[in-house]
């Protein structure tokens, strides 16, 4: 019974993000190739126009498939239904959720996790074939996956959390935007982490946000061992569990201030 | 010799417009605040960027680290001005079509379309400005800026880097007219907008062609920071102009196209 809503929401989700086929297509397609340019720009500039050889251990190359796996993982990481909660709370729409017998942080993440998982399939595929061609290992490609899943999730149960400011403001749209530009940057979707000097590695060592793409990404391209991986994969599932907790204070604190009228 | 437009007119319409907006911002403090510190937040993750590339290397394509903060300074300051006059109209660019508000701008004696891209005004934003100007100020000496009346040069630029974002801005929104929601093109123009981020001599040469002539990203930021620096070439400024000048027909074309399609409510 429980898993029939669930199916139903993943379903729903799915058919409503691919009803405008034509942007569904557009979306992945500008906000896979745009960034993977930018990486692939810094790098040309740093080691053929600059004639840098090796930085922070890496070569040209080793940029260049950092750029092209961490591009999969990019895919995997995203998902703005975070923003669809503030929109819930600040409009008073949220009341017609909490009349139904579903958790509405956990519905809400479903349906917006459908087109995700699609992508995530396409890419765990996609993945596999860049794997083999690079002499790498494509069974690493799943656990890969699987950390950037989890990701996937630590990333909405954070803007879960975040999003029930707006019991408190006119809006959480602003702190949300915050978040995932910060996101943006210690995920290492802009640049591999390792890049940061040794002052500043503390910055991105200290959120979970590099268990998003860099994380999948290092362990894809074999440079992180088995041991180093579930280590990693160890802490996200605690990133994961103090998530939760997280939005159960959040929203149990958030609920006794909602007028229904808007947060 | 007399306007193709009643000038004082459209001061007025604007001025009243401003006023609005001023009032309606003055009411929503917080949001000053939020949207503040999401574009601080904004400019810190940039300008982090470089940094940790400078922690590597001494010089980007020829660009010192002070250079690139002078020309992040220039386009924080030009995407602000962008932000003030014409972001929110843009978001609400595609409702006009689709749920048939263009209908009541139509029936105005004044350019729809003015009236479509002044309606909100984004006085917040104005604090960006003066943030990113003081970024270029600071780091201008060390970047090699001429400092003094140079100065003045800085408001043409700006201009430049806001007219070109309008024209790109425009040209993205404007098949709202032929598709059913433009939603994933306004998205498509912030993800071709991470080009602008980066000053135009570190692309490879293809890219790099591109955005200064198909896809004039490098003219919001990169190209007024290099004018401002180094000056630029005599093809330069007669390219700038004729792409500027195509844009504009372009435009100009498209929105006439896209008038003639539009059906009124649900078009």
């Amino acid at each position: 019974m429980t898993l029939q809503w669930r199916l139903a929401a993943l379903k729903n989700g799915l058919l409503d993000a691919t009803a405008y086929r034509v942007e569904f297509l557009f979306e992945i397609l500008g906000s896979a190739f745009v960034p993977a340019a930018i990486q692939w720009v810094l790098w040309y500039a740093l080691f053929k126009i600059g004639g840098a050889t090796e930085i922070a251990g890496m070569g040209y190359l080793d940029m260049v498939h950092y750029t092209l796996m961490s591009l999969l993982f990019s895919q995997v990481r995203g998902g703005d239904h975070d923003f669809e909660l503030q929109e819930m709370i600040r409009s008073g729409q949220l009341s017609n959720y909490l009349l139904r017998p579903v958790g509405v942080v956990e519905f809400v993440y479903i349906r917006g996790v459908a087109p995700r998982l699609f992508i995530a399939t396409v890419c765990l595929i996609l993945g596999m074939g860049v794997s083999a061609s690079l002499g790498l290992n494509p069974l690493r490609m799943l656990g890969a996956m699987l950390m950037a899943l989890i990701g996937n999730i630590i990333h909405y149960q954070i803007g879960a959390a975040l999003a029930t400011t707006a019991f408190l403001w006119e809006e959480a749209y602003s702190i949300l935007m915050v978040k995932n530009m910060v996101v943006n940057l210690l995920s290492g979707e802009l640049i591999p982490l390792n890049l940061f000097p040794e002052s500043m590695q503390w910055i991105w060592k200290s959120t979970p946000f590099y268990l998003y793409v860099y994380g999948p990404t290092q362990y894809a391209l074999g440079r992180w061992s088995d041991i180093e991986f579930l280590y990693q994969l160890g802490i996200a599932v605690l990133w994961m569990l103090g998530a939760w907790a997280l939005i159960r204070i959040t929203w149990g604190l958030g609920i006794k201030r909602y007028l229904s009228l808007g947060g | 010799m007399k306007l193709p437009i009643n000038l004082p007119q459209y001061l007025e319409v604007y001025r009243v417009q401003f006023k609005n907006n001023f009032v309606r911002e003055a009411v929503y403090r917080t949001n000053f605040l939020t949207s503040v510190l999401t574009d601080a937040v904004w400019f810190a993750i940039e300008i982090s960027l470089f940094t940790v590339l400078y922690s590597h290397v001494n010089t980007l394509a020829g660009w010192t680290q002070e250079q690139v903060y002078f020309f992040l300074g220039i386009f924080f300051a030009s995407d602000a001005l962008f932000t003030v006059c014409f972001q929110r109209n843009f978001w609400n660019f595609s409702d006009l079509v689709n749920k048939g508000e263009l209908d009541t701008l139509l029936t105005k004696p004044i350019h729809p379309l003015f009236l479509a891209l002044s309606r909100s005004i984004n006085l917040t934003a104005g604090f960006n400005l003066i943030f990113g100007l003081a970024i270029a100020a600071k780091f201008s000496k060390a970047a090699g800026f001429a400092g003094g009346f140079h100065w003045l040069e800085v408001g043409v630029w700006l201009l430049v880097g806001v007219i070109t974002a309008l024209l790109l801005r425009f040209t993205f929104s404007i098949w709202v007219f032929w598709t059913e929601r433009s939603w994933a093109l306004s998205r498509m123009y912030y993800q071709f907008f991470a080009f602008a981020t980066k000053p135009d001599p570190i692309y490879p040469k293809v890219i790099r062609y591109l955005i200064l002539t198909a896809l004039p990203f490098a003219f919001i930021g990169s190209v007024p920071a290099r004018a401002l620096l180094h000056g630029l070439t005599q093809e330069e400024y007669l390219s700038l102009g004729a792409v500027l000048i195509t844009f504009t027909l372009l435009n100009k074309f498209l929105w006439n196209k896209g008038l003639k399609r539009y059906q009124s409510a649900s078009s």
